[in-house]
């Protein structure tokens, strides 16, 4: 299991959702995405990413500003 | 002799070298200062009209110009390409003769190129408009032999340049098949790995209804990995799969390959820079601008326009001791082509979202206008007018 930390940080168009999309790609069933991002949408877009791809939404938090969103891929064939 | 070597003679590369050149013109002309380009091309292109080669035709030859007509006076090109660039030696490596050249100040504008290595499949089974004019007109001769069938456009991988493009891809062959009564025998499908047909939720909201008007089907959260082109499937990463007769897909993109394995890269290759003034991470003298960087915005010609415009701003007064500092606003602004003379535009900065712009007759004026001014534009003409449209967002004067 690896785990891919991804700083969205200060991006808001296209949004973090690209590099989620472009960590998935690289990550295996069992790893942890762990995407940091400014833009509020982040938490949003990524439990409807989850959702619509059966992948696990950990959590999600927020602080001062910042979103952490862990997510377990769980749904790679 | 202050030495500036830009790599790159794109779009971001012509318009800071017209404009470096106009404002260090004395300096040049006293032997104070050099400006050269590295790019081995010979001719320019007209990216955004690959899809107008693509789905109407245009032919491949109007959209290109020999790069010795574009650049300013004073600037010299070198017709090599750039393999290895040493920050901190001040060097660069051309593959011509491997010869060295040494700089005072470099920055980088090689764009991106379609990596189809990423998806197995793909480049036996795919015809896209990002490779090059040539490679786009195949579409269209293809178009011409459709007579039923599915067609598939999206987005296959990320990142890639041009975010709307892809869905100008749809709207486009729409055009065509229903100007040529085939609409009802031809069924368009656009896939896309978001949540959303397209990203900015703003912009989907004005062109969903369009898709279902249209009877353009959607597949989201589709995430290709892989082609299978004997049995004409795209197969997603999580097993769905989407069969095609014909495919349009934009490949996922790649930067220059020296940039690759660079200190001043990330594991891809695409170029660190403050996102606001554009030096690369920890230089002070090298920049980088347009699609080669890894900043948060679209890869587009309007990014590498205001970017280069800074960084030559930035670079004068560094030069002269005079001017002050400008800086970056994120301002994007892309087309994107709804169909029948109609286009909305992607419309941002990094502080301010995307705005919801309907489609209108005169969107598609607007940009027909960018497209007649491009050339010149890349020549340093007609900055009056884009000073005057981009208003607060041309540059900052404060980092943030
Ligand atoms: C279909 C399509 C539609 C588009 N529509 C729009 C639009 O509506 N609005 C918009 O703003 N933008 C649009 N764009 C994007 C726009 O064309 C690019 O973002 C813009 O050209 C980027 O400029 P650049 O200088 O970064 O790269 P480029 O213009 O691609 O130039 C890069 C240059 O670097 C050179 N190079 C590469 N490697 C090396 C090397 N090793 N050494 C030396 N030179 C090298 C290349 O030969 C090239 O000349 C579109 C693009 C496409 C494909």
């Amino acid at each position: 299991m690896t785990t891919h930390n991804v700083d969205s940080k200060g991006t808001a168009c296209p949004g973090p959702i690209t590099d989620l999309i472009r960590a998935y790609r690289k990550a295996s069933n069992g790893d942890i995405i762990i995407l940091q991002a400014t833009d509020p949408g982040v938490v949003p877009d990524s439990k409807a990413w989850c959702g619509m791809t059966k992948n696990e939404l950990v959590s999600t938090e927020e602080n001062n500003g910042e979103y952490v969103v862990t997510i377990k891929v769980t749904a790679k064939k | 002799m202050i030495k500036i070597a830009m790599i790159g003679g794109g779009a971001g590369g012509l318009i800071t070298t017209s404009k470096l050149s106009s404002e260090l013109s004395e300096e040049i002309k006293q032997g104070k200062v050099s400006i050269t380009i590295f790019d081995r091309r010979e001719t320019q292109e007209f990216q955004p009209g690959y899809l107008e080669t693509a789905f109407r035709g245009t032919k491949p030859e109007k959209l290109k110009k020999p790069v010795d007509n574009l650049i300013s006076k004073g600037v010299k090109i070198v017709h090599a390409d750039c393999t290895s660039l040493d920050l901190d030696n001040h060097q660069i490596l051309t593959e011509r003769n491997q010869e060295r050249y040494d700089f005072d100040y470099v920055i980088v504008s090689t764009g991106c190129s379609p990596d189809y290595s990423q998806i197995p499949g793909l480049k036996e089974a795919n015809m896209d408009f990002y490779t090059d004019a040539d490679v786009s007109s195949r579409i269209y001769s293809t178009l011409q032999t459709i007579k039923s069938g599915r067609i598939v456009v999206g987005i296959a991988g990320l990142p890639y340049k041009c975010p709307p493009s892809p869905n100008e891809a749809a709207f486009m062959a729409d055009e065509y098949l229903r100007r040529h009564d085939l609409r009802q025998n031809v069924d368009i499908t656009f896939i896309t790995p978001y949540t959303r047909i397209y990203t900015a939720e703003p912009i989907n909201e004005v062109i969903e209804p369009l898709y279902s008007e249209r009877n353009i089907e959607s597949r989201t959260v589709f995430n290709t990995d892989y082609v299978d082109p004997t049995k004409k499937e795209i197969i997603s990463l999580e097993g769905d799969t989407v069969k095609y007769d014909y495919l349009f897909l934009t490949p996922p993109h790649k930067p220059a390959e020296f940039l690759r394995g660079t200190d001043f890269a990330d594991d891809e290759g695409w170029v660190k820079v403050d996102k606001r003034d554009l030096h690369i991470t920890d230089h002070d003298y090298a920049f980088a601008i347009g699609d080669t960087t890894n900043i948060p915005t679209s890869k587009a010609g309007v990014e590498a326009h205001l970017e280069g415009l800074v960084v030559a701003n930035n670079l004068v007064m560094s030069v002269t001791g005079e001017g002050t500092k400008h800086f970056f606003t994120g301002r994007t602004q892309c087309s994107m082509e709804t169909g029948f003379h109609r286009a909305t535009f992607v419309v941002g900065t990094y502080d301010k979202p995307v705005k919801k712009i309907r489609p209108s007759v005169t969107n598609y004026a607007e940009k027909k206008v960018m497209e007649k001014i491009y050339w010149a534009s890349l020549e340093g003409h007609y900055e009056w007018l884009f000073k005057y449209h981009f208003k607060r967002d041309y540059f900052a004067e404060n980092p943030s």
